[in-house]
């Protein structure tokens, strides 16, 4: 695992994704704790894309692919699932550190104070936390296979990008509601009762098993 | 045991035909391919390897049809070092090697002790904890092979191996690749017509997709036989008048005078010699042949 962390995850992908986070939280202006999640959702789900698309694709792009296509498909499979688990639990480090990072340099008011206040912000920072979660899950696993399925990281992010503009526009959100894989940013913020959020999620996991599961088959086929 | 290939035809989507109508038989042992810049030699590797399939014809690796039900099976028995290749720059030379002879299913214990053992023979074994980024190009080149022999296939395949590295690596790698291709197959791809003549005793020379000669060396050199000539010419402008008329093999300034070996079918009508060929005019000869029948010697 140490040598798929070492291929996935080099000192300059970490330090653009940390160097991302930290400009987000100084540039991006939030006033409440409610609009943390809000802010970090669609951004990080344009680096997770742009970090998981080269998963395999480097193969390709440095010949080992032809290599690789002689060893076991399971094996193969494998390792570029071993990476994806790499990359995003370093993207949910980084989810985690940017949201920190928000109430670091621009202390947000919280939604409430005392006791019960604490355990609101926690709460809030676990439903964000399980909406990064599969947010990340999605928009990496995607970026990843559309990037193999093209022999080529630019049009996996190319592909990616149009999708994340659709969804995370006003237009995406007429159109698609609580279904929506940006549901949780445009969700009633205040409103803690309306789960109708959890559609949007449920989609995204959805679309992330079957990608997950086509991964294999698009490997043979692509790699 | 060896590598049977009918009437392949390989066309890219772009109508490119690389490989046309090519037949060829490769037995054990190391048997070399020569040819020029896109002749189709690694188009032809690619197919072995099942990287590419055949468009037309039959391949039978070991008696084992090229289909998608059998690639699993071919794939278990090819070892294969690609023209290009960048391995991982990130892991050293042993991380990179235990990573790949994972992959490829040898157990840790076999790995290490094959890595250990194939360093030592590529000269390697001082640079296995340097970085992938901080080798050389011939370093890389050999660390390329070592990974390709890991798995020690039955069927090894190797593009150009001697590409960057210098006389007394290349001397050792094909030292190598002679005690390896012991009870086994390799296709030795190379531009390096001197690397062949030093480790073959079989080869194929490619042009435009086809087999332009297949058989043994000394085949290919009495081909040739006979019909490579050496004349002097007193200035660049005699020379040139030479190179109008013949194909050269090679040009040499000896004193003042230019000492020109060239390619003809009848003695030439100017003062020169027959002399005797090697691999390198043999090669030259059998392109500008073209395919055609060479004519018996007058």
């Amino acid at each position: 695992m140490i040598h798929e962390m070492k291929i996935s995850l080099p000192l300059p992908k970490q330090a653009c994704a940390l160097c991302f986070v930290v400009i987000l939280s100084l540039v991006r202006g939030v006033s409440d704790s409610y609009e943390i999640g809000v802010a970090l959702e669609a951004p990080l789900a344009i680096l997770a894309v742009s970090l998981c698309a080269d998963t395999y694709t480097q193969e390709i792009v440095c010949g080992r692919s032809e290599i690789q296509r002689l060893y076991p498909l399971k094996k193969r499979v494998c390792s570029v699932y071993g990476r994806m688990a790499i990359q995003e639990l370093f993207l949910l480090a980084v989810a985690v550190i940017g949201y920190g990072l928000f109430f670091l340099f621009q202390n947000p008011e919280t939604a409430q104070t005392g006791q019960s206040g604490q355990g609101g912000e926690m709460c809030q920072f676990l439903v964000y936390f399980a909406a990064i979660t599969v947010t990340l899950g999605f928009w990496g696993l995607l970026s990843n296979l559309l990037s193999i399925l093209f022999r080529n990281m630019w049009m996996g992010i190319g592909c990616c990008l149009l999708l994340w503009l659709f969804t995370n526009s006003s237009a995406g959100d007429r159109c698609l509601g609580a279904w929506n894989l940006f549901s949780y940013s445009f969700r009633r913020l205040g409103n803690d009762g309306d789960l109708s959020w959890l559609c949007g999620k449920m989609v995204c996991i959805s679309l992330g098993i079957m990608a997950a599961a086509a991964l294999p088959k698009i490997i043979e086929k692509r790699g | 045991m060896g590598i049977k290939i009918e009437d392949l035809t390989v066309t890219f989507k772009n109508k490119v035909t690389a490989v046309n109508h090519a037949s060829l038989e490769i037995p054990g042992g190391i048997f070399g391919l020569l040819g020029e810049n896109g002749a189709g030699k690694t188009t032809l590797m690619r197919v072995l390897t099942t990287v590419l399939s055949p468009g037309g014809g039959t391949v039978t690796l070991d008696g084992i049809p090229y289909t998608r039900e059998n690639y699993e099976k071919i794939q278990r028995k090819i070892g294969y070092l690609p023209q290009e290749i960048d391995l991982y720059p990130g892991l050293t030379v042993q991380e990179c090697l235990e990573y790949m002879g994972d992959l490829s299913g040898i157990s840790a214990a076999v790995c290490k002790k094959r890595i250990a053992c194939y360093l030592e023979k590529t000269s390697l074994s001082e640079h296995r904890k340097k970085k992938m980024r901080q080798l050389s190009g011939g370093m890389k080149r050999r660390v390329g092979l070592v990974q390709a022999l890991l798995n020690e296939p039955e069927f090894l395949i190797v593009d150009e191996p001697t590409t960057g590295l210098d006389p007394e690596e290349r001397i050792r790698i094909r030292n190598l690749l002679a005690d390896f291709s012991q009870g086994r197959t390799v296709l030795f791809s190379t531009h390096v017509v001197e690397d062949l003549a030093a480790v073959c005793n079989r080869l194929a020379v490619m042009k435009k997709g086809k087999f332009l000669y297949s058989g043994s060396m000394r085949g290919l050199l009495e081909q040739a036989e006979g019909r490579i000539w050496i004349c002097k010419a007193r200035d660049e402008r005699a020379a040139r008048e030479v190179e109008k008329k013949y194909p050269v093999s090679s040009k040499q300034y000896v004193g003042d005078e230019l000492q020109i070996k060239f390619i003809s079918e009848t003695p030439p009508e100017l003062e020169c010699s027959p002399c005797k060929a090697t691999l390198e005019d043999a090669y030259i000869y059998s392109m500008h042949m073209d395919g055609r029948q060479a004519p018996p010697v007058k």
